[in-house]
């Protein structure tokens, strides 16, 4: 075990990946000589060459198509976007090439798209975003966010080793914020399987990414103001999502806030309220709650995006109601 | 070739040589020394085997045309016309399957699948969205990669990354194979064939692209939607290109061989433009609307330069018998008649199951 920082545990996979499978390269935008954006992957082509850690023109679309190309004859791709947000850019080689090639035609499309993603850092509208809600709604596509330093490691192993498409949201506000003991060498977590971020009884927050860390914050308060109890479920895969994981909960503590950082309307907690809903009714003692940032874009003052992101007294609020009801 | 009333455009039906037509084909052949140098390399059973493909093409197309007048499927996407441009370029390809080369091809470009080895009742399987092709009836665009065959998806553009990418993974393996693929003047102005294009040059990637310039995207005439030259494309990515006619099988392929060469050398990637025309409709529905986009002289200016026709008559100037010719043209259609009629005959115990539905959502 080492300690390192989220960004550190990303950078041990991606290492560790070239390292075990020459099939396994990088490509993207300034991720060479210059490093990256977040400097994540600086250094690296130093070790692996120009080839393996691979700068590509300002073209999203073909970026992914590449990797799409590349995959279909044995290499296993993993595409940076610089920031999350540009993947709108390439969302029809996402959703339309990738997403239903095997299903379509058999042909398997292991890659991964990985790229920061998320708020809290003043980014503005274009380089803060959460796009999970945009890519849940197709078949054939796995969504991962990890919350902690070690599943970043571990989750972002599996990903690349999986065959089908990958979307790899990394929070960038976690990037260099948190750290945790992270395993050296062969760490895998296993794709679709949620977490229980903090174990509880009388309430339960289902939510994943950088709100897992808010969710435990609140959790904790209550917990010394009010003596109650709050369990924290990360998701860590947001397609599939780890419903037994999330049902569970719902059967020990039967109440339920799902939240996220994404924008409320539209967004994946909507789905798996819906599914809560109707899978574990009778385990319920109040309504599903879900809780999400504004329906605006990211706002760029600080005072706005405190305003428009799920905050701490906004989460603490709405579990003491759902407790009382 | 056997000329079909109920299928073929009135201008192939009552098609004549135009002795001017057999001059304008070896004018072509002569003009372009590196070009002429592979035609001559070529023997006579590589010439019938590009005679064979154009027929199979041809053929291919009259047995959908049949099927969507009988009512058998409600439509058919065709390259009446165009065939030259497909097999001109895929017979210049290593065709070896699994471990040859790649091709990319619009739902215009079927005869590059018949060429790679897709097995004919496999392609009229598709049609009949039976479960025993690849797409199992989960889509009509067909594709193997056993057979070297990336099935494209309808936003046409996209395969143009794609094959960039193939050819990336040619090239990081250091397998000389060569990714190829076809975009029509429409598509040409979608981003995604751009970014592919520049980012294939810039990484000096095996892949040989074509713009099928078939002077009609879907409604709109190419001079409408395009004021830019597509031969100019090329120097802007940075590439080598060229124009070939796209209605010259022979001028086709030789441009296509040496830009095969080249890539699978390291040479890098080639756009060339084959300047053809659609003959028919956008698919089969809308041949009226499609006779309406151009005047009727443009029909049979096109019409005289049918690829199969004077390309039959160029091989018949050089000395091989019609029987000859004939005789090829009746085992293709009786291929292509014994496989639809099996694909026809299998339909009903072909037919996918609903509960397999869910079935390879993930790989």
């Amino acid at each position: 075990m080492t300690e390192r920082t989220y960004i550190e545990a990303i950078r041990d996979a991606l290492d560790y990946e070239m390292r075990r499978d020459d099939r396994v390269f990088l490509l993207g935008e300034d991720i060479g000589a210059y490093g990256g954006a977040f400097k994540l992957t600086a250094g690296m082509q130093d070790e692996f060459g120009t080839e393996r850690v691979l700068d590509t023109p300002l073209s999203e679309a073909a970026i992914v198509g590449a990797a799409i190309g590349a995959a279909y004859m044995g290499m296993r791709p993993v595409a940076e976007m610089q920031f999350i947000d540009f993947i709108t850019c390439c969302f029809q080689m996402i959703t339309n090439f990738a997403a239903k090639s095997h299903w379509r035609w058999g042909a398997a499309v292991p890659i991964v798209i990985r790229g920061p993603a998320g708020g809290g850092v003043g980014g503005g509208p274009f380089h803060s975003q959460n796009v999970e809600a945009y890519f849940h709604h197709t078949p054939g596509l796995k969504i991962v966010m990890p919350a902690t330093a070690a599943d970043a490691k571990g989750l972002l192993i599996a990903a690349i080793r999986d065959p089908n498409p990958v979307l790899f949201l990394e929070h960038k506000f976690l990037y260099r914020h948190i750290k945790g003991e992270v395993p050296d060498g062969e760490h895998v977590v296993e794709l679709g399987t949620a977490a229980v971020a903090r174990e509880g009884t009388d309430l339960s927050v289902v939510t994943y990414g950088a709100m897992v860390h808010r969710a435990c914050a609140v959790a904790q308060q209550l917990r010394d103001a009010d003596g109650v109890s709050v369990e924290v479920i990360d998701l860590r895969t947001l397609k599939p999502v780890d419903y037994d994981t999330v049902y569970a909960s719902v059967r020990k503590t039967n109440k339920v806030i799902v939240l996220h950082e994404d924008q409320l309307t539209g967004g994946i907690g909507g789905e798996i309220a819906a599914r809560i809903g109707e899978d574990v009714f009778e385990w319920l003692d109040g309504p599903v709650v879900r809780m999400g940032a504004a329906d605006t874009p990211v706002p760029y003052a600080h005072p706005l995006e405190h305003a428009f992101q799920p905050n701490e007294d906004r989460l603490r609020e709405a579990c003491r109601k759902l407790l009382a009801y | 070739m056997k000329r079909y009333k109920a299928y073929d455009p009135p201008e192939y039906v009552s098609w004549e040589l135009d002795p001017e037509e057999l001059e304008r084909f070896d004018a072509t052949l002569a003009a372009d020394p590196a070009r002429k140098a592979v035609i001559d390399a070529l023997d006579n059973d590589a010439l019938l085997g590009l005679y064979t493909a154009l027929v199979r093409a041809r053929l291919h197309d009259v047995h959908l045309k049949r099927w969507v007048k009988n009512g058998v499927i409600t439509k058919a996407w065709l390259a009446t016309g165009e065939e030259a441009v497909t097999v001109g370029s895929t017979l210049a390809l290593d065709r070896r399957g699994p471990d040859g080369d790649v091709v990319g091809p619009m739902i215009r470009n079927a005869s590059a699948c018949l060429e790679m080895g897709i097995p004919l009742e496999q392609m009229f399987g598709a049609y009949l969205a039976v479960d025993t092709t690849p797409c199992r009836g989960r889509d009509i665009h067909i594709g193997d990669l056993a057979h070297g065959v990336i099935a494209p998806v309808s936003h046409v553009g996209s395969l143009m990354p794609v094959m960039v990418g193939c050819a990336l993974g040619f090239k990081m393996k250091r397998e000389p194979r060569v990714a190829m693929t076809w975009v029509g003047d429409g598509a040409s102005k979608n981003g995604e064939f751009h970014e592919g294009a520049n980012f294939a040059a810039a990484l000096g990637l095996p892949v040989v692209t074509f713009i099928q310039n078939n002077q009609v995207a879907l409604g709109t005439p190419t001079s409408q939607h395009n004021k830019g030259a597509f031969p100019a494309f090329a120097d802007a990515y940075g590439m080598p290109g060229a124009v070939v006619d796209g209605n010259n099988v022979l001028d086709v392929y030789a441009a296509s061989k040496l830009a095969v060469d080249r890539a699978r050398a390291g040479d890098g990637p080639t756009l060339l433009v084959a300047e053809t025309f659609r003959m028919g409709g956008h698919a089969t529905h809308d041949e009226r609307e499609a006779r309406e986009l151009f005047a009727p002289d443009v029909f049979a200016a096109w019409g005289k330069r049918d690829p199969v026709g004077v390309f039959e008559a160029w091989l018949m100037e050089r000395g091989v018998p019609s029987s000859t010719l004939s005789t090829l043209e009746g085992e293709v259609d009786a291929a292509l008649e014994a496989a639809a009629a099996t694909a026809l005959s299998g339909r009903a115990s072909a037919q996918p199951d609903p509960g397999d539905l869910l079935e390879g959502i993930y790989a």
